[in-house]
């Protein structure tokens, strides 16, 4: 599995060792996994590390890849590193895995971006929607997709895209997810769209399945219902700023400024919306989305900025002072 | 990772499910698609559904409408309760057809209908999307007919209130391909006054059992006719003034 260091990699990894199928179980990523995992064998490799990467690979030989180190632009890194870093992820570790002799099946991230909102997007984009991507995000996505299906075609094995919606949770770094906690939110005067999102666990759930079924085609992992930036702002308590055109130039480059940039698939679902049709995610995964998007917004303002936890014992205590006579 | 082929019983690792609580606001959709509340009459102003269709602001503007639309509706039994269903209106140019059908079939069976024909893009096709509009694309359509909707598309515009236009037989196979039933409704309406009438008919049968694209074509040539028989049904939309004895007037006279 890649991107295990991850929230959302983490999570997977956690819900794959719970599976009864799961014989063992290797992980791959820049980052070390955010909590404890029982049963994986973590292995910290850079994605530019390419030698590393195949030998690890081709030596676990796995049946299943799961690939999730996906970087989202301005969510851990900026949108040129973060594709570049995606980029390089892709090409190591579904190139090394197609040299593995054991290999059944591939499970990439991808994500709903990938079907664009250029002019004449149909509003909610099935799984055989054209691919029209419009956004560097989206682009990215699809060019894991197709690296993904070249090599299986190649090898002859199955490769299931999992397209995601913004997934947010506690702690899974989002612009969206930032934008949306801020205290002045910016929102499309004329347009306002509704998007939907996915929580963080449902998300982990839809990947998991996708691999236990060894998913062979793309499915929509998308919350049911979907949510407009103003009506988000007001679950919120947040104060609306309305924008019209060019004023979304200068409120990008103030948002960058206090902290929560937004890239441009982020622009585009802001002003374009960005819906995705989940009507086939029964029938591919077995799992259906728990939580609805409303939920997840809700949830977005009730999760905590700063988490303080006071020590079990006292540090006086655990460490007593011996005085001297 | 590696499979582990003996340690595939089902009897381990079995996962209780305890129920939940009901507790009010959107409920989560255990089937995907399935919206969250079947009927409008539960819906909170706030809730926007799978499509966009924003439940608070579509309300508003129905009553609005009502200031210009006073529309009686009949046929509305012909319909199914739970699947999804096209109707196709006819449509005189500028009459909103589908926009005033739609709401009223909305209101008459308390279920969301959408209508086909929102503009892309700006404040208009946000504004038709937030109403319940849908892209007059013929996979839109039938994605919402996949999803169990009920969609009104119209047939091509004309002058004269008891013409029935041409009928968009790439739509008609949308409904071919979800495989939900295809209905035909009369409407009429006057530029002058308020009153305007529904009347949707039964579904229309294919007359002849074709496996490739002349069922849609032959289907959408019987809708028309069907819907011109509605129409002569129903009998022309009169105002009781001398102005129903122009013969351009768009009512009757003609």
């Amino acid at each position: 599995m890649s991107g295990v260091g991850g929230e959302l990699g983490t999570l997977v990894a956690s819900l794959l060792e719970a599976e009864s199928w799961v014989g063992s179980l290797a992980g791959i990523d820049a980052d070390p996994p955010r909590r404890r995992l029982q049963r994986t064998t973590f292995h910290h490799i850079s994605p530019d590390d390419h030698d590393r990467i195949v030998d690890t690979i081709t030596t676990f030989n796995p049946h299943v890849l799961v690939h999730v180190g996906v970087w989202e632009p301005d969510a851990r890194a900026a949108p040129r590193v973060a594709a570049a870093l995606t980029d390089r992820a892709a090409v190591s570790v579904i190139g090394a895995a197609a040299e593995c002799r054991a290999l059944d099946s591939i499970v990439v991230r991808s994500g709903i971006e990938i079907y664009g909102r250029g002019p004449g997007a149909l509003t909610r984009p099935d799984e055989d929607a054209p691919l029209r991507p419009t956004s560097e995000y989206g682009r990215a996505v699809a060019d894991i997709e197709r690296t993904a299906t070249d090599v299986a075609a190649r090898v002859g094995v199955t490769v299931g895209a999992v397209r995601l919606a913004s997934v947010l949770g506690p702690h899974v770094p989002s612009p969206l997810g930032r934008l949306l906690r801020q205290p002045i939110v910016p929102f499309s005067a004329l347009t306002d769209p509704p998007f939907a999102v996915i929580e963080h666990v449902d998300a982990a759930r839809a990947i998991v399945a996708a691999a236990r079924n060894q998913l062979s085609s793309p499915v929509n992992v998308v919350a049911p219902g979907a949510i407009t930036c103003l009506h988000a702002i007001r679950r919120g308590r947040r104060v609306p700023l309305p924008l019209v055109g060019p004023q979304w130039w200068v409120a990008r480059q103030l948002s960058h400024l206090t902290g929560a940039p937004i890239p441009d698939h982020l622009g585009e679902a802001l002003t374009r919306g960005r819906l995705a049709d989940n009507g086939r995610m029964h029938e591919l995964l077995g799992v259906t989305p728990v939580v609805s998007t409303t939920e997840v917004i809700d949830q977005l303002y009730r999760w905590p900025s700063v988490i303080r936890q006071h020590a079990r014992v006292p540090a006086a205590v655990q460490l007593p002072i011996e005085v001297s006579a | 990772m590696a499979t582990n082929s003996t340690a595939n019983s089902a009897s381990d690792g079995r996962v209780v499910q305890f129920p939940t609580r009901g507790v009010a606001g959107p409920r989560s959709t255990a089937g995907g698609t399935r919206p969250a509340f079947s009927r409008l009459t539960d819906e909170p102003s706030g809730h926007v559904d799978d499509w966009g269709r924003d439940a608070g602001l579509f309300r508003t503007v129905t009553r609005l409408s009502e200031i210009r639309w006073a529309v009686s509706t009949g046929g509305e039994q012909h319909l199914p309760t739970r699947k999804g269903a096209l109707i196709v209106v006819n449509a005189r140019r500028f009459a909103l057809a589908t926009v005033y059908s739609g709401f009223a079939i909305s209101r008459a069976l308390d279920r969301p209908v959408r209508f086909v024909g929102r503009a892309d893009g700006g404040a208009l096709g946000a504004l038709g999307q937030r109403l319940g509009g849908l892209l007059e694309h013929p996979d839109e359509v039938a994605g919402a007919l996949r999803a169990g909707e009920l969609v009104v598309c119209s047939t091509s515009t004309t002058r004269r209130p008891s013409d029935v236009g041409v009928v968009d037989h790439a739509l008609i196979g949308a409904a071919l391909r979800a495989k939900v039933a295809v209905h035909p409704a009369a409407t009429t309406s006057s530029p002058f006054g308020r009153r305007a009438r529904i009347e949707i008919g039964s579904a229309t049968r294919a007359r002849r059992n074709r496996r490739g694209s002349l069922a849609e074509v032959e289907l959408a040539d019987d809708v028309g006719r069907d819907i011109d028989r509605l129409l002569s049904e129903m009998g022309d939309m009169t105002t009781g003034t001398p102005l129903d004895w122009l013969p351009l007037s768009g009512l009757g006279g003609n």
